[in-house]
């Protein structure tokens, strides 16, 4: 049932796309991402997407599409990115040949700090700042892989075609909220809080988000206590609550 | 004038508990999270007692109930009349291996009453007769699309759901087609575009879909469905299970001047007592009896012998005119309490089971915390679905609801001193 396209689309908006809020949040991260001169990473799958994902003083930042590049790596489908992903070599062009240094040096340990707390050990966990910083960065993923599915997945699509125009916030109370924008059935992740949302679905605390994304706890359950608040056109949650029930299929 | 406002420590405890052993401690529709208690403190969760119009919860609260268990509750709670009859025949009998003749008067009745029905056939929840009324169609026109009106709710068989619902598998709603309501154009397209593989179409009367304005048929609308299913062999579903017996007792395909092939009741059949039918025309009688569709408490003794009482007191009292004045004079009421207080309430659908949104946001947040504030002194209503009349709603019951609502838009203006 999972989609390998929307899966892809996911591993580099979602996944890839957080090593922005990576370098913002954790400062060993934003020394990686230190760099001479601004060097930006292509990344192209056929039939697939594409984005750029530049580093430039210690900040990271991932548009769509690819424009200039230092790196450019074409993957011929998919299926051959989420390998990547997955742990698969990289393809090898003259752009990455020219900027091995980088990549070994910077990005690949970059991607590995992305995972180590992506996949935290239960005993990273027990480090409060630890936690916090996980769970925001497993919240941001969250939030993107929302908007991709919503158009890519065809089940997705489908609640996304159901869904009214407006904003609808998506927020943790003590802690990061994102803002998905919805125009005529498609999805746009914002990683800030809106201003004026339509619906606002909001956990009470990052230990309640973490317990969720964990599965420890049952969300209707947290509804049902107000733990996790819900308000604004309850249409459009419910339909965000079957994007979220998609999320957990393809980040398993 | 001011009102106390509820608390529910022993409905939060009890909640707690029902949480450690009831997926969701309550789910579905009469839960917390599918019944859109927003804020989820401002709601109660567990009833007490309940009597007439009104219900208790576990804290002693006492609420005026406009949603009547979500629509059984036609006469009031514990109408002496239905109970009596009721309780009547369980000293006779209930549940047996064969069934109690109560089942054919009870069949009589509504042949007698529901302008369509040549048959009844019983079984216990709306969607059983949903469900079935779809199998008949099927059975008897050898063809497997169905189609559905855009905003629809029949039940929860999964072909009645939607594929991004859990459990639910693109099989089980590959043959489901949709259109908009009151759209003729459309609805010819679509049969054109599958011109010879259409069973039925399925739909309420009117549209009373949740989180929106409900919308009455245009004029002619049913008329020209009526005349394109003739046409087309399609056989035309009215799912009567919300507004049955609330909008006209001869059906409310007869309310609104046509006839269905099938249509589904359940909710004002028996006032509470557990029965659900579909009836039908006489030309397919024949293929509902050769159906594999049954269930073990299908021909239970005593919610026949309560429907029979219910129907006939339904008429006794031309219940549906009452309905209909008494919903009018809560619509009135509401909607100058709104203005009193500088908010725009929108009351739509049919007055006997009337529809509430507050137009002064593109949110339904005021509307929320209205309904929130309506709640915690003693209205209970919802921000999401129709609400419903019932007899035993006195015109005191009707004042003290205005009165409610104005307290409670008072303090919703009082907390958005933005919007002066």
């Amino acid at each position: 049932m999972v989609d390998t396209r929307t899966q892809a689309y996911i591993n580099l908006f979602a996944v890839l796309g957080t090593l922005e809020n990576l370098c913002e949040l954790v400062p060993e991260a934003a020394e990686l991402a230190q760099t001479p001169k601004p060097i930006a990473i292509g990344f192209d799958v056929k039939d697939g997407p594409a984005a750029t994902l530049t580093f430039k003083d210690g900040k990271c930042r991932m548009e769509p599409g690819i424009g200039k590049v230092s790196v450019h790596m074409s993957f011929s489908s998919p299926a051959q990115f989420n390998a990547m992903i997955d742990g698969a070599n990289p393809p090898i062009s003259l752009g990455v040949i020219l900027n091995m240094n980088f990549l070994l040096k910077q990005f690949t340990p970059l991607s590995k700090l992305l995972e180590s707390y992506m996949r935290p050990t239960p005993e990273q966990l027990e480090d409060e700042k630890f936690f916090e910083v996980s769970t925001t960065l497993m919240f941001c993923t969250i939030s993107v892989a929302l908007s991709q599915i919503a158009n890519n997945d065809e089940i997705g699509k489908f609640s996304a075609a159901h869904t009214p125009d407006g904003d609808i916030a998506f927020n943790i109370a003590d802690g990061p909220g994102a803002t998905l924008r919805v125009k005529d059935g498609r999805f746009l992740t914002l990683k800030k809080k809106g201003d004026n949302p339509r619906a606002i679905m909001e956990f009470e605390s990052i230990k309640l988000a973490r317990q969720l994304f964990d599965n420890e706890v049952n969300a209707l359950g947290c509804i049902g206590t107000g733990r996790i608040s819900m308000r604004g056109m309850i249409n459009m949650l419910d339909n965000l609550n079957r994007l979220l029930d998609r999320v957990a299929l393809y980040l398993a | 004038m001011s009102f106390e406002l509820n608390t529910y420590a022993k409905n939060n405890e009890a909640f707690t508990r029902a949480q450690q052993l009831i997926p969701g401690g309550i789910y579905g529709h009469q839960g917390p999270a599918e019944g859109c208690y927003i804020p989820a403190s401002a709601f109660p969760r567990f009833s007490a007692k309940a009597q007439g119009s009104y219900f208790w919860d576990l804290d002693g609260n006492r609420f005026v109930d406009y949603m009547c268990g979500y629509g059984p509750n036609v006469l009031g709670y514990g109408d002496p009349d239905v109970d009596a009859a009721a309780l009547e025949q369980l000293k006779i009998e209930n549940c047996v291996t064969i069934p109690s003749y109560k089942m054919v008067e009870f069949a009589e009745l509504l042949v007698d009453t529901v302008k369509t029905a040549d048959w009844a056939f019983f079984a216990k929840n709306g969607g059983d007769t949903t469900t079935l009324a779809i199998m008949t169609a099927r059975a008897h026109t050898h063809k497997k699309k169905i189609i559905f009106v855009n905003g629809f709710y029949h039940g929860v068989a999964p072909w009645t759901q939607k594929i991004d619902y859990p459990g639910v598998i693109p099989e089980d709603v590959s043959n489901n087609l949709y259109v908009d309501w009151n759209d003729v154009p459309a609805l010819e397209k679509l049969i054109a575009e599958n011109e010879g593989e259409i069973a039925a179409f399925i739909s309420t009367p009117y549209m009373h879909g949740n989180f929106i304005d409900n919308v009455l048929p245009e004029d002619g609308y049913w008329q020209k469905v009526r005349e394109i299913c003739t046409q087309k062999g399609i056989v035309l579903i009215v799912d009567d299970v919300r507004c049955g017996f609330r909008l006209n007792l001869a059906g409310s395909d007869a309310h609104y001047g046509f006839e269905a092939d099938l249509i589904c009741f359940c909710k004002a059949l028996a006032n509470g007592w557990n029965v659900s039918a579909l009836c039908g025309k006489e030309f397919l009688k024949s293929t509902v009896s050769g159906m594999s569709y049954t269930g073990s408490y299908w021909m239970s003794a005593v919610p026949f012998a309560a429907g029979i009482a219910c129907i006939n007191k339904l008429k006794a009292i031309d219940a549906c005119t009452e309905f209909r004045d008494k919903g009018t004079k809560i619509k009135e009421g509401l909607i100058a309490a709104a203005q009193n207080n500088g908010f725009h309430l929108v009351v739509s659908g049919e007055p006997a089971l009337f529809y509430l949104r507050l137009a002064d946001d593109d949110s339904l947040m005021l509307h929320q915390e209205w309904i929130a504030e309506c709640v915690k002194r003693g209205i209970f209503v919802t921000n999401h679905h129709n609400h419903f009349i019932n007899h035993a709603l006195s015109y005191e019951d009707i004042q003290f609801t205005i009165d409610v609502a104005e307290d409670a838009f008072r303090t919703v203006k009082k907390n958005h001193p933005e919007r002066a």
